[in-house]
């Protein structure tokens, strides 16, 4: 019988060190754009170009370089508190993939206030009720799958998922219900069209020159700093990692696991309604694609950069100069479109996991490691 | 005899996880109509030099020889061909399909119809070795022993030569072992191949006639099983001479710390799991409890750290009921649980988080403010590292990376750390090999020393009557008696463990399990 041996052999590392997790991962990005750059070749794309437009996000030999920086900055603070709110979730195992639903609500319910209260506050008390109702209304709808979830021991995946359509199609029907009490559209227009908000409602901007730096930013970075101590040194925290852990043993050292659940998810989705308060009131105005999938894309974050704080924040830049990127990029290109940044993040992720697997097995080739014995 | 060519041989065989060595260099051989015996604590690589033999790991070197003739077996299915067979320590059974069904499953001659004859044809296989099996019972209707019969008739029905069977005791009774091993007499009669891994001595020596030892992946010798004994076997093992008896210091007893009266817990499926149970713990004893396993062991446990709600009954701590106290209140008042599941890690521990972590779970919450002190917790798992022996990289390792042994330690360690009055402690021992096994009866005893009051569910019934004052037995959630362990014998326990031996009233003049001088207030009056 002749030996029949694989190539190659899949070995386990020892544990590899943070640094060399890092060193995979960039390479892994590198790795991502240089597929991108023969695709970008095939369409006849010169890609050095391309990338330098892309990463430059157009900004140098713009009239208005701070615009730009400002559209950047609004994509952004979405995606990173959505992701931040969905690692919490996924650090006690609650797979919530309602980031979407809850971040429409989150949207809806400021826009609410906004269109309600709009004339009447003056603006920073309203930006900050509608942040209120934004959090309120996206927690809310996010307890709702928890409560299931402790009582009747539903599947959080699922219910999540379904509400997000639930939630779309709810804020639909506001846009294009033409009647007397909908006074979320436009009285003036013909056609269904949600309403501008009233002034008051804009998001608060410091002037730094003429660049008018969004609020919103601030607060995230609040967000970010807060969840990290949150997670990582308080008993709340603590509990978290248990019941993600071990539900069994959280019940066992005496954790009220029920409750742990239900307000960790309602923080969490809290937070996505948010950030859904904090678009709409940039953006002054509702919009069924208001969330700009970042539901979904926060998912794709979180894993990534594998629920840790620095890493989010990593990953949420650098996937929204991708999609800024492209978009600024594209301008200048009639073949490509900011679909090309859906291309490229999904084969990033695609390359960032086989790297992961790279960081934690080897190949050894079967010749050599025989000739060790 | 002696010049017979062996049914397998392996030679120098290595096999590696990363940089660790599960195998090195091991040679072993089986003769037909032979039962041989694999001895080894664990980790000494015993499963995965048998994981090779079954097709589940390739070796990295070394040659595997099959009648005389060297083969590579690639895949379960080339074992299959070679004609040998595994039963594995868990189960690889479906289980709702019928015993037939699940044979006809893995076989490749069945063909893709089920026939009618299939029944009939297991029927007279199995009577053939004088197993006692219903091809027509479901699988999730079966108790263990019957599960692992069946498992055994598969691989014959495979036309399986050799047999290894891992750990074949480790879940059956005395009597159950006994007709195993009428079993595999029968089997080596008519010409089989029988490789058994085991890390119990005593059946080591009953029933193989020749027994291999690995110690830590190294091959240490092959002798013949009638030119040996225990205490040889164990030194081969260790690797040392070895105290092979258990302490069991007198201590002067207090009042019963834990009484429980009349109690009736239900289990997930709504079944009456402990069927008005009642006993007592005094300070300074230790209680075993023996079953077969599922018999309520896991609910009685459950139940006493208030996780599981009792159905009916009292459960008197110190004079006080602590029926329907959560588990917070009932950790506060001393009474500690550890129970170790199969999979070692499923109660009691975080697996993914840091040993520090793990020393702070059931007191995260006692420090001042919002914020976890981990300072203590690291101070702590450094001492119980140092006062156990735990072998850890350090104590931020999470625990799910260490072996077997020193999780149970961490678990147990955290446990008395906390200074409990009872400690109700299921399977400490499981899996563990001869030395973490001498440790951990040693942390006990040490406790009943101080006035402790121990609940010690296990599994080893020689270990028990060693280890325990008193023994109580349990049979599909009833209690059939309590006896003292210096009194008992195994075969006792074996009976009482089936059911066939009831001694619950065998003293008249005492009702069983009830303790004359408990502090209870309602008892007082009913005697007033």
């Amino acid at each position: 019988m002749k030996k029949r041996q694989p190539l190659f052999h899949v070995v386990k590392r020892e544990q590899a060190g943070p640094s060399r997790q890092i060193l995979a991962y960039v390479a892994a990005v590198v790795l991502a754009l240089s597929v991108g750059a023969v695709l970008l070749t095939v369409q006849g794309v010169e890609p050095v170009t391309f990338y330098r437009q892309l990463l430059t996000m157009g900004i140098p030999g713009s009239r208005y370089p701070w615009r730009s920086v400002e559209n950047f900055i609004k994509l952004f603070v979405p995606l990173l508190i959505t992701s931040m709110a969905l690692a919490l979730a996924f650090k006690m195992r609650f797979w919530n993939i309602g980031g979407e639903g809850q971040f429409i609500m989150g949207a809806f319910w400021a826009g609410f206030a906004a269109m309600k209260l709009g004339e009447i506050l003056p603006q920073p008390l309203m930006v900050l009720v509608m942040t209120l109702c934004g959090a309120l209304g996206g927690g809310l709808y996010g307890v709702f799958v928890a409560a299931l979830k402790v009582r009747f021991d539903t599947n959080e995946t699922l219910l999540t998922l379904m509400l997000n359509y639930v939630a779309l199609y709810f804020l639909q029907y506001f846009a294009e219900t033409k009647t007397e009490w909908n006074f979320f559209l436009d009285a003036n227009s013909a056609r269904p069209k949600f309403a501008k908000f009233p002034e008051n409602s804009q998001m608060l901007t410091i002037p730094i020159g003429p660049f008018q730096l969004n609020l919103s930013l601030l607060a995230a970075a609040v967000i970010c700093v807060l969840l990290y101590i949150y997670l990582n040194y308080t008993k709340r925290g603590y509990e978290i990692a248990v019941v993600g852990d071990s539900p069994n043993t959280a019940r066992y050292a005496g954790m009220r696991v029920g409750k742990i659940v239900i307000r960790t998810i309602f923080l969490s989705a809290a937070l996505i309604g948010l950030a859904g308060a904090f678009q709409v009131s940039s953006a002054g105005v509702l919009s069924t694609s208001i969330t700009n999938d970042v539901g979904w894309t926060g998912v794709v974050v979180a894993w990534l950069a594998k629920l840790n704080t620095v890493g989010i924040v990593a990953a949420s830049l650098l996937i929204t100069v991708l999609q800024f990127g492209c978009q600024a990029a594209s301008t200048a290109y009639p073949s490509i479109d900011a679909n090309f940044a859906n291309l490229l993040q999904g084969v990033i992720l695609f390359i960032v996991l086989a790297a992961d697997f790279f960081t934690r097995f080897k190949l050894v080739p079967r010749s050599r490691k025989e000739a060790v014995k | 005899m002696e010049k017979q060519q062996y049914a397998i041989e392996m030679r120098g065989i290595c096999k590696s996880f990363g940089s660790v060595a599960a195998n090195k260099n091991v040679n072993l051989n089986v003769r037909p109509g032979e039962i041989l015996a694999l001895l080894g604590e664990n980790g000494s690589g015993k499963t995965t030099l048998m994981n090779m033999l079954s097709g589940i790991y390739k070796p990295d070197s070394g040659v595997i020889l099959v009648d005389g003739q060297e083969v590579v077996i690639n895949s379960p299915e080339d074992a299959k061909r070679l004609g040998i067979g595994m039963v594995h320590q868990h189960f690889k059974l479906v289980d709702i399909f019928s015993a037939a069904d699940n044979i006809w499953l893995g076989d490749d001659k069945s063909g893709a119809i089920l026939k009618k004859d299939r029944y009939t044809t297991v029927r007279d296989m199995a009577q053939k070795f004088g197993f006692d099996i219903d091809p027509r019972k479901k699988v999730y209707n079966m108790a263990v022993s019957e599960k692992q019969t069946l498992e055994i008739v598969k691989v014959l029905c495979y036309g399986a030569r050799i047999i290894i069977l891992d750990e074949p005791t480790a879940v059956l009774t005395v009597q159950e072992t006994a007709k195993l091993f009428d079993v595999l007499r029968r089997m080596k009669a008519s010409g089989h191949a029988i490789i058994i891994i085991t890390h119990k001595l005593n059946e080591v020596l009953e029933i193989s006639d020749r027994v291999a030892i690995l110690r830590k992946g190294e091959y240490i010798t092959t002798v013949d099983t009638a030119s040996t004994d225990e205490q040889r076997l164990t030194e081969y093992m260790v690797g040392r001479k070895v105290e092979l008896n258990i302490q069991r210091p007198v201590v002067e007893k207090t009042r019963p710390l834990l009484e429980l009266r009349d109690l009736t817990i239900k289990n997930d499926e709504g079944a009456v799991a402990i069927d008005q149970v009642s006993f007592y713990i005094r300070g300074g004893e230790i209680l075993g409890v023996a079953g077969i396993a599922g018999c309520g062991q896991k609910e009685l446990c459950e139940a006493i750290a208030g996780l599981r709600p009792i159905e009916k009954g009292m459960m008197i701590h110190k004079g006080a009921n602590i029926v329907g106290l959560p588990p917070k209140a009932i950790l506060e008042k001393g009474i500690s649980m550890s129970f170790i599941p199969e999979d070692r890690l499923g109660m009691g521990l975080a697996p993914s988080m840091s040993v520090t972590d793990n020393m702070l779970l059931k007191k995260y919450d006692q420090s001042k403010g919002p914020f976890v002190d981990r300072k203590t917790g690291r101070a702590e798992a450094q001492q119980i590292i140092k006062e156990l022996e735990i072998v850890t990289p350090s104590t931020e390792t999470p625990v799910r990376r260490l072996s077997g042994g020193n999780v149970q330690k961490v678990l147990l360690g955290r446990e008395i750390k906390a200074g409990p009055n009872v400690i109700v402690t299921a399977y400490p021992v499981r899996g563990l090999d001869i030395n973490s096994s001498y440790a951990i009866y040693d942390i006990l005893n040490r406790q009943k020393k101080d006035g402790v009051g121990i609940l010690f569910v296990g599994e080893d019934l020689d270990v028990m009557i060693d280890l325990c004052d008193k023994i109580m037995v349990l049979c599909h959630g009833r209690v059939m008696g309590v006896v003292h362990a210096h009194k008992t014998s195994k075969e006792e326990l074996g009976l009482m463990m089936t059911g066939a031996l009831d001694l619950r009233n065998k003293h008249e003049d005492k009702p069983a399990g009830i303790a004359r001088d408990s502090r209870i207030e309602d008892r007082e009056e009913e005697e007033g």
